[in-house]
């Protein structure tokens, strides 16, 4: 230390403290430019691509990393993007992806067929994150690079959801990972906040727990959708954990977007000056979820019963009308879905009629609503469920547990509560992802803690899933739809809207309903000149 | 003297066995699987099979507490399952930031809390004694989780005085680390607007863990004033002409001061406990924050860790105190 330096910054920072405290932000900067700073409350524990996604762990990702293809749009389309353009053979087993020819890695390496065989072999290896998407359907020793801008995949069946998942399949410099790698951990250690992408941004400074600032790639490949003069200098996640702190620094302006509020919260910043609050119906299905194997929720009158009493306006209440109800188990924007015409609706006398079916015709027991602890939007449906059931005679236990100890607990029917909470997002728009979470496949899975199993209902999934008629595969998802509703394994809720608030000068904002929960493309985004 | 140390270097062995032993068997009895969790919802079991052979969860639980054990002896605390990283790297990394908040608390507490205890004591039963000793209950009583976002609203959103959460802007590097305690790296390296900067962030969280410390010292410095006061020397010293500054602020103040020392050492490991809160609602980057977002995923390595390090500061500065009671007063050593 040196005692000079150390008297300059006493001094400075004695005149600091005297000075007092700082009323005003401004514009974060990076290169001379303008910097969003995006605000959720989610850490971003490791970056690496194959290894891990959640919705901020993807928004960055899909921030450093391209794929071969990528969502856009709403409803989702996927769309080139690695890949000008793709064929598929006809026996439905074979996919070829031409490449662009300018993309390359941050580092300066071109991005070429065997980056993308590498990346794709690696995912398939780990076994972790994005594998369960293709790896019973695709071997490593099946991708094929044909020339450095040519990639085959020889499928074991045919498969027709494999490009949807294209867009989650990140492609990583192999020069990097291979000189990265430890303990043959083929890299993983690296890529946990290392970057070997060729995505618009790199990393500037990152730390998973808290700020994770991105420099942007000023001649990026794919260009700028906002033009050269209007590209930001890069965009900074902040993580602050707290809906009210995060709220409050929107406000003074320390953050630029934010997402993950309660809907009271949403509805009181839209009134303030200076910033928006854009909603649009999202593709995240709640559902309230009855254990169809034990309990009084396995005898399916019993099941029917709760859904004809629930109050579903209540929901709408709850969400101060942001949200629209549920009319299939698929999601609106879902590939495939068509309304259930005798979808339930609140209709006491029929509710009445079901339970008379039942062992209890008259009521009198008390049934478990479990929710995610914390998540103040479950605990008040959780109220309405209660609200619902005493016309029938049935009390209502509204407990909360934390997400680790709720899920464990609705791994096995013989503790899985009678009703638990959830939200599911799907990761991609075909139909498969949402069918799949009712075949007794899934049983295990948190999204299948109504432990449903019925062998007809997994029949047509298998039978769905390989179908390569795109016609006959529709009516069999019809089908299918209408089979889960008959056996109504779920009060089928809503689908809230999605919303961010952010600051009025924030454009380029572009909602794709498959990006999960608060997920935004970082890539679009840019503050406006005055 | 020695067999005294010996025998109570002995008891802080055992108890940090059972620290081990108890957090090893909490973490382990909770109904949640950690390998599922760090899979991702939509893993399929091989997946999951394959993290847990990886973070050896797989083994029975005795071959698991061996393993364990044998690590702590190395000073390792196993890897996060979260992140792959070694846990004993990451607490090297957040420490610091906890230190600094705890430090910063600690000396706010001291500061005001002694002269408004003294103060207390000299004007006892009236008003001004009367509004401390409700503050010292409230400072004990509050929430601090409650306390945090209530301050937060009024200083950071209202008045627009303090930034609400962090460590420093985003835009702001953090110093290169000297000591990882962000303002004294600032200073040493005379970065002064890092400094004040810095200060500004750690202003409320430090305020808000001293509460409950700030109270505590109150209390115990008015009752130990009021005691001392009250005592046969002081009366004399005042007989022979003292000055009243002199006898309050130096020969009373000096006698008192004894349990209120050992109350500070106390509250350090209290304090350092506290940060789990704090931390949270103001996203300070330390142990207590890294804590939290462990355990929400199910990640035990890492909070057992973090327990661990908090429960052997704990230990240590009550064997401090211990052996400077017994430095003090040789009666206790026999007790």
């Amino acid at each position: 230390m040196k005692r000079r330096a150390f008297l300059a910054g006493a001094a400075t920072g004695a005149a600091g403290l005297a000075a007092g405290v700082t009323p005003a932000w401004s514009f974060e900067q990076m290169g001379g430019r303008r910097t969003l700073v995006f605000s959720g409350g989610q850490p971003v524990p490791v970056l690496d691509p194959h290894v891990k996604y959640d919705w901020s762990t993807r928004m960055m990702q899909q921030s450093i990393y391209d794929a071969l293809t990528k969502y856009e749009g709403n409803p989702p389309h996927v769309v080139p993007w690695l890949a000008e353009k793709w064929e598929t053979g006809p026996d439905g087993l074979t996919w070829t992806f031409h490449l662009a020819g300018n993309a390359k890695f941050h580092n300066g390496d071109p991005l070429d067929a065997e980056a993308v065989r590498f990346s794709y072999e690696r995912a398939l290896k780990l076994n972790k994150g994005v594998a369960w998407m293709l790896k019973d359907h695709l071997k490593p020793e099946a991708i094929k690079v044909v020339d450095p801008r040519t990639i085959q995949f020889t499928l074991t069946v045919p498969y027709p959801a494999f490009i949807t998942f294209t867009p989650l399949w990140y492609i990583v410099n192999p020069k990097q990972v291979v000189a990265n790698t430890v303990n043959d951990d083929y890299g993983q250690k690296f890529l946990t906040d290392g970057d070997a992408g060729s995505g618009p941004f790199k990393i500037q400074r990152w730390d998973g727990q808290a700020v994770m600032a991105l420099e942007a790639v000023p001649d990026y490949w794919k260009g700028w959708p906002m033009g050269a003069a209007s590209r930001p200098g890069g965009v900074i996640y902040r993580v602050i954990r707290e809906p009210a702190p995060r709220k409050a620094a929107l406000e003074r302006r320390e953050v630029d977007m934010v997402t993950e509020m309660t809907p009271d919260d949403y509805d009181e910043l839209a009134k303030m000056p200076g910033i928006v609050v854009p909603a649009f119906t999202g593709m995240t299905p709640f559902t309230i979820q009855m254990n169809t194997q034990n309990g009084p929720t396995a005898d399916l009158n019993f099941r029917k019963a709760m859904a004809y009493a629930f109050d579903y306006h209540a929901l709408l209440q709850i969400e101060n009308n942001a949200a629209k109800l549920m009319d299939s188990p698929f999601p609106n924007a879902m590939t495939g879905h068509v309304a259930i015409p005798d979808m339930p609706q609140r209709n006491l006398d029929l509710a009445k009629q079901y339970l008379a079916k039942t062992k209890t015709p008259q009521g009198g027991i008390e049934i478990t609503y479990l929710y995610v602890a914390g998540l103040e939007v479950e605990r008040r449906i959780g109220l309405a469920v209660l609200d619902s059931l005493q016309p029938l005679n049935i009390k209502v236990n509204v407990a909360a547990q934390p997400w680790p100890t709720l899920v464990a607990r609705g791994a096995k029917p013989e503790t899985t509560p009678e009703m638990v909470a959830v939200y599911v997002t799907p990761v991609s728009t075909d139909p498969d992802v949402i069918a799949a979470q009712y075949a007794s496949t899934a049983e295990g899975q948190f999204w299948h803690m109504h432990h449903l199993n019925d062998t007809d209902l997994d029949g047509m999934i298998v039978k769905a899933r390989l179908e390569t008629d795109q016609a006959q595969r529709m009516k069999i998802y019809a089908a299918i739809q209408h089979r889960i509703v008959a056996l109504q394994p779920c009060i089928f809720g809503m689908l809230e809207d999605r919303k961010w608030a952010m600051r009025n000068y924030v454009k380029g904002f572009q909602f794709c309903p498959v990006r999960l929960t608060g997920e935004a493309d970082l890539y679009t985004l840019y503050a406006a000149t005055a | 003297m020695l067999t005294y140390l010996l025998r109570r270097l002995g008891l802080l062995g055992i108890m940090l066995a059972g620290l081990v032993l108890i957090t090893f068997l909490v973490s382990n009895v909770a109904p949640s699987d950690p390998a599922a969790l760090a899979a991702g919802p939509d893993a399929t079991r091989d997946m999951i099979a394959t993290i847990r052979h990886e973070y050896g969860l797989d083994q029975p639980l005795p071959q698991q507490f061996l393993r364990y054990a044998v690590d702590l002896a190395r000073l390792r605390l196993g890897r996060s399952i979260q992140t792959g990283d070694e846990v004993s790297d990451d607490l090297a990394r957040y420490f610091p930031a906890t230190l600094e908040l705890v430090l910063l608390s600690m000396a706010i507490s001291i500061v005001v809390g002694v002269p408004l205890g003294m103060l207390a004591a000299v004007r006892r039963n009236r008003p001004f004694d009367h509004i401390v000793r409700v503050l010292a209950v409230s400072g004990v009583a509050l929430p601090a989780f409650w306390a945090a976002l209530l301050l937060q609203l009024l200083f950071c959103v209202r008045l627009g005085w303090l930034p609400t959460s962090g460590q420093l802007s985003v835009a702001t590097p953090p110093p290169p680390p000297v000591t990882g305690m962000v303002m004294v790296d600032a200073l040493l390296l005379g970065q002064g607007a890092v400094f004040v900067e810095a200060w500004q962030y750690a202003m409320l969280p430090a305020f808000v863990l001293a509460l409950p410390s700030l109270a505590a010292i109150v209390r115990v410095n008015r009752a130990e004033m009021i005691e001392v006061l009250a005592s046969d020397y002081v009366t004399a010293a005042r007989a022979h002409g003292i000055s009243t500054v002199r006898v309050i602020g130096w020969l009373a103040l000096k006698n008192a001061m004894l349990p209120t020392l050992a109350m500070i050492g106390l509250r350090f490991g209290w304090t350092l406990g506290s940060t789990v809160l704090v931390e949270t609602v103001f996203d300070w980057p330390g142990i207590g924050l890294y804590a939290v977002n462990s355990a929400i995923a199910s990640d035990f390595k890492p909070v057992m860790g973090v327990t661990l390090l908090i429960g052997s500061t704990f230990m240590l500065t009550n064997l401090l105190i211990d052996l400077a009671y017994g430095w003090l007063d040789p009666r206790t050593r026999t007790a």
